[in-house]
């Protein structure tokens, strides 16, 4: 607290104080008193009203100093009623009451929409869990019933299947919790998966799948990570050239290991790299080549945040695009928190 | 091989049943929920399908019921997919996990290789078709007296074409098939394995064995 600032408030004192002295040595003199008792009466007032707000002002501007440090320290300072101590002096008191009737009205709302995030999150995944059921029937008609008609329905409803997916995706990313669980993954193994999950869109697209030294064991969520890759695949399907080339291979550093997915895609203008994992970034390509949501990346990138992984992108335009996984080989930097 | 679809969705319950009829699988199903179980023992399956979201049971208690008596592979198929509810289809003693939707090769995949897993018996299953035969077991083809061997790819397309005999199977899903068994084929490869495998069918008097339906697929 400013000195300045206290002074401010204390002005009413002050006049009253300066009134007092002058009236008193008015009548003092008056009264034929002497000077030198005059000054020295005057004299005391003034050195009472400077002690009164020395004292007051250090004692005040120590409570508010603990309480800006306080605040200074906590990451949530919203609870920050919670941790000071109640001053000792009257208006100090009221701001106290107030503060903490505030904090508590805040951190009831603050609650209140946190469970209903909570529980918007549980009605989409619900959703998505009901609405999985009639993509699966669909795909079994498709599959029951082959024919050109069949099969351009089926590749639609894929499309609306990986929406479901990001959508599900999405719901988990914004949760406060963790809710994944670290595995070893065998790096080969989970390439493989992948791969064979989007067999159906890889195989239309004339891929040419190249795995190479994967046999590596990494620590992550095997969902998570399954969703991630799937988003690079369909990117690397999105803005293919022919021949279509993907490429996996990992490779080993002293602290990590860095899995690659590379395609001979169109790639990524260099001045729009380093927008790629923005929310809402479709770029050129986009625009220009597909349709694009700005979202599959993005929510990549938040998703690799959320487990301690790395994820990192290298382009050229016209050649191809990589897509680097940095896992730490030390476990318990993943399982922490 | 018998199996037992216990999925309260009746689209989807129909479609299974079709497509692993098309398979050469006998399947069975129920409508009786309160009853379940005792519906699935009685029906002696080799292999169970099982949901988890069903009326009267969930499909764990289904599934820790089944485990008390018998040890017929049970395979969870579920649209819930939480780590929490794989872990626990693994504790209650599952074989397998699948999510829907799933891709079908993926399912029928997944199928025969827990059927392979928990039989005791080595796969001795031999197909017929039009005068070749061939022995799953053996990775080899029959015409007549005379045997040929082949190689994995080859002998997978050759499987597929015949599970598939009297049907069109496209180029795809020849790739989608030996991709499903982790051999990540093209375009070319596939031709090459064709054309190897028409080559080593004519050694053994099937000339013409294998058709091409132009812009559609293969056709034996």
């Amino acid at each position: 607290m400013k000195f300045e600032y206290y002074l401010k408030g204390k002005i009413a004192f002050l006049i009253s104080q300066s009134m007092i002295m002058f009236s008193f040595s008015f009548l003092l003199a008056l009264l034929n008193v002497s000077t030198y008792a005059i000054m020295l009466f005057s004299f005391l007032i003034l050195f009472v009203t400077v002690l009164v707000i020395i004292v007051e002002y250090t004692h005040h501007n120590k409570y508010y100093n603990e309480v800006y440090d306080a605040l200074y320290h906590m990451e949530k300072k919203h609870f920050i009623a919670h941790v000071i101590d109640e001053p000792q002096f009257g208006d100090g008191r009221v701001l106290y009451n107030v503060l903490h009737l505030a904090t508590k009205s805040m951190n009831d709302e603050i609650a209140r929409y946190q469970i209903l995030e909570e529980e918007y999150k549980e009605y989409i995944e619900t959703w998505i869990h009901e609405v999985k059921i009639p993509i699966s029937c669909i795909g079994l008609l498709c599959e029951n019933n082959k024919s050109d008609f069949s099969q351009n329905i089926q590749s639609e409803v894929n499309r609306i299947d990986s929406f479901v997916e990001q959508a599900l995706f999405y719901a988990r990313s914004t949760n406060i919790e963790k809710d994944y669980i670290i595995h070893t993954i065998q790096l080969a193994d989970l390439i493989r998966t992948c791969v064979k999950k989007h067999s159906r869109q890889l195989i239309n697209a004339h891929a040419e799948i190249h795995i190479d030294s994967l046999d590596f064991k990494v620590f992550s969520d095997t969902k998570w990570l399954d969703f991630i890759i799937g988003q690079i695949l369909s990117n690397s399907i999105k803005y293919r050239r022919q021949p279509f080339i993907l490429n996996f291979f990992a490779e080993e550093q002293p602290n990590n290991i860095i899995l690659t997915i590379e395609d001979n895609g169109i790639g990524i203008p260099s001045n729009e790299l380093s927008k790629v994992f923005e929310k809402g970034f479709t770029g050129e390509n986009g625009r220009v080549f597909a349709k694009s949501t700005g979202i599959g990346l993005y929510l990549c990138k938040r998703l690799c945040d959320k487990m301690y992984l790395s994820l990192t992108i290298e382009s050229i335009e016209g050649e191809g695009t990589k897509l680097h996984i940095t896992f730490p080989k030390d476990k318990s930097l993943v399982m922490e928190n | 091989m018998k199996i037992y679809i216990v999925e309260d969705e009746q689209m989807i319950r129909l479609e299974l049943a079709k497509l692993l009829e098309s398979y050469g699988y006998e399947c069975c199903y129920d409508d009786d929920f309160a009853h379940i179980i005792d519906h699935i023992f009685a029906a002696k399956a080799d292999l169970i399908l099982l949901d988890i979201n069903l009326p009267y049971y969930d499909g764990y208690h289904i599934c820790r019921e089944i485990r008390k008596k018998s040890d017929t592979p049970i395979i969870i198929v579920t649209s819930r997919n939480n780590d929490m509810d794989e872990l626990m289809s693994m504790n209650l003693g599952a074989d397998d996990f699948i999510t829907k939707p799933y891709n079908t090769q993926i399912l029928l995949a997944r199928i025969a290789a827990v059927l392979k897993r928990t039989e005791a018996k080595p796969a001795t299953d031999c197909i017929h078709y039009k005068g070749i035969t061939v022995c799953l077991g053996k990775g080899s083809a029959l015409c007549g007296d005379s045997e040929i061997e082949l190689t994995k790819n080859e002998f997978r397309i050759l499987t597929h074409l015949i599970q598939k005999g009297g049907q069109i199977v496209s180029r795809e899903d020849l790739i989608e098939e030996l991709w499903q068994s982790d051999e990540f084929v093209d375009d070319n490869t596939l031709t090459v394995n064709i054309n190897r495998l028409r080559h080593k069918l004519s050694e053994i008097g099937a000339d013409e064995y294998i058709n091409t339906k132009r812009g559609q697929g293969y056709l034996v």
